[in-house]
């Protein structure tokens, strides 16, 4: 024990002496709330907002209802637009094209063909497009409802079908988007601040030749990981627990509400947080560790362990396009986590058996890696990194 | 058109009753639970349940009726603010079978607030109080001229509840035991139409329960329902003026006053009928024409903005003999305008008609538009309805002192801005709101919903952002068969089926 006391009071020690490596270690807890919520914003605003939209018309006069209609939903004339954004407008280039003969088409009821030409493969234009084409197609429809409304037919008769839909998700499950962008970017926090530590203390003591004067001592091998990776996955619940507190904050400036999301994390969610990751900082340490000793020099070790960060970031998306989940992802490491994140988010009551379950094999994973590697510092060919 | 139709087409606003807030405390306590669910129109799920209440106060432990509730749940479930509970109008508008066009419409609200609907007892589930269908007539063949008072009795013969308790100052000791049932301190109310009437009850009844109250189109209970004649002719004078003001609607219809006049005239001396394709069917039928059923269906349609475009195309139309137009309105109107009859003339004919004195009547029928229709339909109706002796306190003018938001559509054929200014009068702590280009229901805008939610986050209704509702355009018409801005050369070409 007083081994282990000691061992890790040397860990301690070496990853708090950088004062500035630690900060920026840790920088990855203060940036992100701060990112996250910039992200947020910008995809409420996209998601709900109507943001001006400038057309260039031709023949408006011919239309004025339409060009009302348009109006209504903030679609606005080319000529009209602010100077600031004239450049990009003229750039987007929408045209609409109403052609001259609008209001006699429109009397002697023929079909009245307007052109939209725009780039429809730009991305930023596929809402105003969608917006445009709404705003049409309604206009028209109202046109053609009152048009047989008034020849003594009932408009009803257009709707012989109608589909009623009875959602049973939760009300307030609609924002997927945003509860798989907090899940990624709380595993990805877990899985990196430690990450500096873990390769300094493995890959860069080896360079330092720290690591042989450590096994050269009389302590076994176990506990030199053990110490190593408690040191590293120390650091990653510090920056997790700063993180979700940070978050929290963040989150009070972003009105989620407006895409139909509610998310605040509260005592009770800040807890459900922490106990689905702090298994996963003890498994992203122990992964680090392994895959830092496997390389052959500090740089090697920096390219590998930084791969490892696919895992949690690819993972949830993975699952997101997964339609029918087997069974075991919902138990397996990172898989697990991820999905009950999604729940959490979504508000839905915990599945504790799940959370135990999961936790449990993160934790056997994590205990089979340490042991791996405690296994691995005895062979000189992993220490000297000659293999 | 069946007899539902004529007689809420005929009525369609609001009224309520009153009195003290001496029982209903008994069952205050009781606690009710809310199971999700799916009601029509909305996609998400929301929360429904029942209450029992007593269906005479006085008699806690008599018969029990269930007074059926859907709650939709603010986006944000923080709970932290205080929920917005709904009075449907009619009176006989089921809130519950709103729910959709409420969930859309408030949607705004509904992200950060409960919205609480409830079926006035009589309506929806809460035991509905509706002349069935045995009574449905041909609404093209048949005239509302033709309603008899058998048809009401046998309307009558289907209740056999004690429909004296089925009044407003009841249906307020519900709203108010569902707001404590469901652990609400106090609630905001949205009153619209009779909700208004519903609503003021509700400010004398219990007036501690209420936060702030919003009253869109304000029927006060000094005006009693019925008296439409002389606000459908100031409506529809205003529609006449507006088409004359615009260009288009001018050209198109220079002459519509002396048309609308001539096509009275022609119809008061015998109703026309023609033969048309049946609006749904396609079949071959004939379509008689009334004086009554030519009025009402334009006066349905004074209520909206959208409708209201439609109303110089229906006359001009109707003056070249060509009452298409109408059949298809009508056709729209088919199917109900989900108005429970029982429920509208059993406080109409005990709560209203009986204040309306002979030279109301007179005077309110001293009009160019409809005369006295909609309230002859009501006499008729309410001289055969059973009898109930609305409390003393009912007829009392409401000043509590609550935050009050009052607002008013200037083209609005039933509910006048004189009707809101009334109430503004004696409510101290009001605001009136009159939108220029609004007829009935102010909060039927993206505009009047903003004012509404600005109202309930600052509680000062007389320090509100009103500036949108000056940007509502004026109103403007269809103005040929085919729509959009016809030229004149091809006006005069259009088709006409004048078959007398």
């Amino acid at each position: 024990m007083m081994q282990l006391k000691a061992l890790m009071v040397k860990e301690f020690k070496e990853a708090f002496r950088d004062r500035r490596a630690l900060m920026v270690a840790m920088s990855m807890a203060l940036l992100m709330p701060v990112m996250i919520m910039v992200m947020l914003k910008v995809a409420i605003k996209e998601a709900v907002d109507n943001p001006a939209v400038y057309v260039k018309y031709t023949g408006e006069q011919h239309a004025p209802k339409l060009i009302k209609a348009l109006k209504d939903e903030n679609i606005l004339s080319f000529a009209d637009v602010p100077e600031d954004e004239e450049r990009n407008w003229n750039e987007r280039n929408i045209e609409l094209t109403i052609p001259e003969s609008f209001a006699i088409d429109m009397a002697d009821g023929k079909p009245i063909e307007l052109t939209l030409r725009a780039d429809f493969n730009e991305k930023s234009l596929s809402s105003p497009i969608r917006r445009i084409k709404e705003v049409v197609r309604d206009h028209s429809l109202l046109i053609g409802y009152k048009r047989l409304l008034v020849r003594g037919i009932d408009t009803k008769l257009l709707q012989p079908i109608k589909l009623l839909e009875q959602d049973t998700s939760l009300p307030s499950s609609n924002a997927v988007m945003i509860s798989l962008i907090l899940g990624v970017y709380l595993m990805m926090a877990a899985f990196m601040s430690g990450l500096p530590v873990a390769i300094d203390s493995s890959a860069g003591e080896r360079e330092r030749n720290v690591l042989e004067m450590l096994l050269c001592q009389p302590v076994s091998t176990l506990k030199i990981v053990l110490a190593k990776l408690s040191c590293a996955s120390a650091i990653s619940i510090i920056s997790i627990i700063l993180m979700l507190f940070l978050t929290s904050v963040a989150m009070n400036f972003v009105d989620l509400t407006k895409i139909g999301a509610t998310f605040s994390i509260d005592a009770n969610t800040f807890v459900i947080l922490l106990l689905l990751l702090v298994p996963i900082c003890f498994l992203a340490a122990s992964l680090q560790l392994l895959f830092a000793f496997q390389a052959k020099s500090f740089k090697e070790a920096q390219s590998t362990v930084t791969m490892l960060i696919m895992a949690p970031s690819f993972i949830p998306f993975a699952l997101m396009l997964m339609d029918d989940k087997p069974a075991w992802v919902e138990w397996v490491p990172i898989s697990g986590q991820s999905l009950l994140m999604e729940d959490v988010f979504k508000g839905l009551p915990i599945d504790w058996s799940a959370l135990l379950f999961t936790s449990v094999a993160t934790i056997a994973l994590t205990v089979g890696l340490v042991l791996i590697l405690a296994k691995r510092l005895t062979s000189e060919k992993v220490v000297m990194s000659l293999s | 058109m069946n007899l539902k139709n004529v007689l809420s087409t005929s009525l369609l606003i609001a009224v309520i009753g009153l009195s003290p807030n001496s029982f209903a405390e008994d069952i205050s306590e009781q606690k009710l639970t809310l199971a999700s669910c799916h009601v029509k129109g909305i996609r998400q799920q929301v929360q429904c349940g029942t209450l029992a209440v007593p269906e005479n106060y006085t008699k806690p432990d008599g018969v029990k009726i269930d007074i059926n509730i859907v709650v939709l749940p603010a986006i944000d479930s923080s709970k932290e603010n205080l929920p917005f509970m709904f009075l449907a109008g009619g009176p006989g508008q089921a809130a519950t079978e709103l729910a959709g066009q409420i969930y859309r419409g408030f949607n705004e609200i509904r992200k950060t607030r409960d919205l609480i609907l409830i079926d006035q007892r009589g309506t929806g589930k809460s035991h509905p109080l509706q002349c069935e269908d045995s009574l449905e007539l041909d609404p093209y063949t048949s005239i509302p001229e033709n309603i008899s008072v058998s048809d009401v009795e046998q309307c009558l013969s289907l209740f056999t509840s004690d429909l004296s308790q089925y009044n407003s100052e009841n249906s307020i000791r519900d709203f108010d035991a569902v707001r404590a049932a469901l652990g609400h301190k106090q609630v905001h109310i949205y009153g619209g139409s009779y909700g208004t009437r519903a609503g003021l009850v509700y400010m004398r009844m219990f007036p501690e329960s209420l936060k702030s109250v919003v009253l869109d189109s304000v029927g006060p209970i000094e005006v009693p329902i019925g008296l439409f004649g002389q606000s459908a002719d100031q409506s529809f004078t205003k529609l006449l003026e507006n088409c004359q003001n615009e260009q288009s609607c001018s050209t198109q219809y220079p002459d519509l006053t002396k048309e609308f006049a001539t096509i009275k005239q022609r119809l008061s001396k015998a109703p026309v009928t023609v033969e048309i394709d049946h609006p749904r069917l396609g079949t071959h039928t004939s379509f008689t024409i009334s004086t009554i059923k030519f009025l009402s269906t334009i006066q349905m349609q004074l209520y909206s903005m959208e409708t209201r475009t439609l109303v110089p195309l229906l006359i001009h139309q109707a003056y070249l003999g060509n009452y298409k137009p109408l059949a298809g309105l009508i056709a729209q109107g088919e199917g109900g305008m989900g108005i429970y009859v029982g429920l509208l003339y059993n406080i109409v004919c005990n709560e209203d008609y009986p204040k309306i004195s002979t030279e109301m009547k007179a005077q309110d029928a001293d009009n160019n538009f409809a005369k006295g229709m909609s309230l002859d339909m009501i006499g008729l109706v309410c001289s055969t309805w059973p009898k109930y002796q609305p409390s003393a306190d009912f007829y009392q003018t409401v000043k509590a002192d609550i935050p009050t938001l009052i607002m008013s559509g200037e083209l609005d054929p039933v509910t006048p801005a004189s009707n809101g200014d009334k109430s503004h009068a004696h409510l101290p702590n009001s605001h009136h709101i009159i939108s220029k280009n609004n007829a009935h229901i102010v909060a039927s805008t993206p505009c009047g919903i903003n004012i509404v939610n600005e109202f309930l986050e600052k509680q000062t209704p007389k320090e509100l952002d009103e500036s949108c509702l000056a940007e509502i355009p004026d109103e403007s018409f269809m103005v040929g068969l085919n729509g959009g801005a016809a030229t004149l050369d091809t006006a005069n070409t259009m088709p006409t089926e004048a078959k007398e």
